[in-house]
């Protein structure tokens, strides 16, 4: 690791000399390396460091400053949400107080029967329905969302939909004719990146194979019919919270890409019709200089992949915009306040390393979903590092630090040995297959837990300087209302809706599935005619079959 | 379910005493098994036979899968916040199959407010995020070496 190389003469000078006992023998990082005492010129020299070529402008190849020339001066990051609870009425008024604070980009928090493709009625749904986001079942909930909301006020709307994000998709394109907007008028961003599912998160219903091509029938409709729309955002976030760390997160994010887009091009896409609807949403939690060098060299290493493996052409294929969502380290239940400390400096890695749409968590997720002062909270927060501070007045002020560039080059030799690791097991869905991943995230979590337990890893109020008494935070509560109101409204929609058009529709998407073609246009159709969640994943679940759980650990 | 469940047994010497069998299982629809396989490790590296279900189990099939591999103890790990109604049910279907002896623990994202109510419902023990594993061990170890609470009534 490049970055770990002595800087022993050139770099100490004799008036920083080392004082005679630090505090710890040895200073490593959540990617599992020394940090050095100091960085200085030796060690960028050693890794024969280029402005242009390792770095270059913002703006320009390979993009490690930046995607944009001005970056914040011209647009500061989109402040977005990710929220839903209960019914779609009681979002639907969180919603509206979000924008009052000013949010711009909204993405749907979906309760965990639908994202796994159970309607309110199904029996894997009781106790679930709004508890963990909110319920929608049809096109109808979507609607009551986003009442009086209309789409083209959004910066984006979306939603962290996985194994069902093109049925989600689908739902929005029927929202968007509802509301009486053109397309071109609106942007749809999606999660859809279901391939994390499998090894982190687990909301998967479908085999991995299916359900990978599922999700690129969401980017090829988009290609032709939105190209501004974001159909997939490719996540090392969960897989690095799992344990794998992020470095080797986000290597296990770029080989999924990789995955999606050699899908596209197995149906005559190019890489530059793809690319450019994609974003990365990427995450390290533990290391405050580790998180900003790994938004900036991502960004480096993806403007390579598409150049030098894809011949992409199209700058906007080199330029991968990514998005963040500020947790810092470990909140905790105990003394939640001190986590909007964790949160803002975890926000400030996201400015510091140029990401285009951020979120900032709520002081009180540890425990439950978030109360109304921490939702603001969380809002102010950004609003607060994005207007007061100086901070985003000029582009990539921490480019060429010694310390963070040294962090950069060896986190580009890391990714790129694991991404090599990844291609010889056949890539994303080998490796898989083959547990390297699942294997790679459990050792990490394993010494994510030893190192805990040493005080190595340190959360303060925890394992150090323990909380007197037991503070607990506001909890939410979820009325068993909201779960027989769900019931009701789908039982009723199916009685009140043509449901001869909804069998012939689903028949549509059915025979799509089973012939392989793209079922985005039979779904359109599908969820118009207000068939369900649950009735379409019934439907894919026949033909895709099912997902059988991993009882290895 | 007993096709799907492996038993990891650890590479420790065999003893003679009882080992303990402990069933790892998560309930409901939350896919969070971080913790849940940590503490699968912990115990197999405590020297007991470990079983894990795997994600999105039903009640029904965590019982069945305890009654058939004999178990001692069923760990449930819940995140999302269902952990009244799941566990209650488990609880209910153990004394219903005769197997209330099966001791019942839980863990995962549990406020503390919940957890007198689980203990009356027949939950020995609740550990919450940030528990060393070393604690979770002892205790399991502990309720294998003690001798099967005898049935009141």
């Amino acid at each position: 690791m490049s970055h770990e190389k002595q800087l022993e003469t050139e770099d100490r000078p004799c008036t920083l000399r080392a004082p005679p006992l630090e505090r710890r023998e040895q200073f490593v990082n959540d990617a599992g390396n020394v940090v050095e005492r100091l960085y200085g010129p030796a060690g960028l020299e050693a890794d024969d460091f280029e402005y242009a070529s390792h770095l270059g402008n913002p703006g320009e190849f390979p993009y490690t400053r930046g995607i944009d020339a001005s970056m914040y001066r011209r647009e500061l990051p989109i402040v977005s949400a990710y929220a839903g609870f209960g019914t779609p009425e009681h979002s639907n008024r969180r919603y509206r107080e979000l924008i009052a604070l000013g949010v711009q980009s909204l993405s749907v928090a979906l309760d965990l029967p639908t994202q796994l493709g159970f309607d309110p009625d199904d029996v894997m749904a009781a106790g679930e329905v709004g508890r963990m986001g909110v319920s929608i079942s049809t096109l109808r909930d979507l609607e009551i969302l986003f009442e009086g909301i209309p789409l083209d006020t959004l910066n984006a709307a979306g939603s962290t939909a996985n194994a069902i994000g093109p049925i989600v998709l689908a739902m929005f394109v029927a929202l968007g004719e509802k509301q009486g907007l053109d397309r071109t008028r609106y942007t749809v961003a999606l999660q859809n990146d279901v391939l994390k599912e499998y090894v982190a998160r687990g909301t998967q219903i479908f085999p991995a194979e299916p359900a990978m091509r599922f999700a690129v029938d969401a980017l090829e409709w988009c290609v032709e019919h939105a190209a501004h729309w974001i159909p997939i955002t490719v996540c090392s976030n969960h897989i690095d919270v799992a344990g794998a760390g992020s470095t080797a997160a986000t290597a296990f994010t770029l080989a999924n890409a990789k995955c999606y887009i050699d899908e596209a091009l197995r149906r005559g896409l190019t890489v530059d019709d793809v690319a450019p609807l994609m974003r990365l949403f990427l995450n390290e939690r533990e290391d405050f200089f580790l998180a900003v060098a790994n938004y900036r060299v991502t960004r480096r290493i993806w403007a390579h992949v598409m150049r030098d493996h894809y011949g992409a052409r199209d700058p906007r294929s080199h330029a991968i915009r990514i998005m963040g969502y500020a947790h810092g380290p470990r909140e905790t239940a105990q003394e939640p306040l001190n986590n909007i400390v964790r949160i803002t400096m975890g926000a400030l890695t996201c400015f510091l390393g140029g990401l285009q749409d951020m979120r900032c968590a709520s002081y009180d997720e540890a425990m439950n979903l978030p109360s109304d002062e921490a939702v603001k909270v969380a809002i102010r927060t950004q609003q607060i590092i994005a207007h007061e501070f100086g901070i985003t007045s000029t582009v990539d002020p921490l480019g060429g630090a010694y310390y963070l560039e040294a962090l950069c080059n060896g986190m580009e030799h890391d990714i790129a040995s694991i991404m090599q690791r990844v291609d010889d097991m056949g890539g994303a869905l080998g490796a898989v297959e083959h547990r390297y991943i699942q294997r790679t995230i459990s050792e990490g979590a394993s010494r994510r837990q030893r190192a805990y337990e040493r005080k190595e890893r340190v959360s303060v109020g925890m394992n150090i300087f323990p909380s007197e008494g037991d503070a607990r935070p506001q909890t939410f509560r979820t009325d068993p209302g909201i779960e027989r109101q769900q019931i009701g409204r789908v039982q009723q929609l199916r009685r009140e809706r043509d449901g001869a058009r909804v069998r012939e529709t689903i028949s549509a998407v059915r025979a799509c599935a089973r012939a392989g073609r793209n079922v985005m246009p039979a779904l359109i159709e599908a969820v118009k005619a207000y068939a369900t969640v649950g009735e379409l994943c019934a439907v894919l679940r026949e033909i895709y079959g099912e997902y059988e759980p991993d009882v290895s650990f | 379910m007993a096709s799907t469940s492996r038993t990891f047994r650890s590479d420790a010497i065999a003893q003679p005493e009882r080992r303990g069998r402990v069933l790892i299982a998560k309930v409901g629809l939350d896919g969070h098994d971080v913790g849940a396989r940590l503490v699968a490790r912990a115990l197999l590296d405590a020297g007991m036979e470990v079983i894990y279900t795997g994600l999105r189990r039903t009640p029904e099939q965590i019982v069945r899968a305890a009654i058939e591999e004999d178990v001692d103890v069923i760990g449930v790990s819940i995140l999302s916040g269902s952990h009244l109604a799941h566990l209650s049910k488990v609880r209910r279907l153990l004394e219903e199959q005769g197997a209330s002896d099966i001791r019942l623990i839980a863990g995962g994202v549990i406020p503390q407010e919940d957890i007198p109510a689980l203990r009356e419902l027949g939950v020995s023990r609740v550990f919450v995020a940030g528990t060393p594993l070393s604690e979770i061990a002892e205790y399991v170890a502990g309720i294998v070496r003690a001798p099967a609470p005898t049935q009141p009534g």
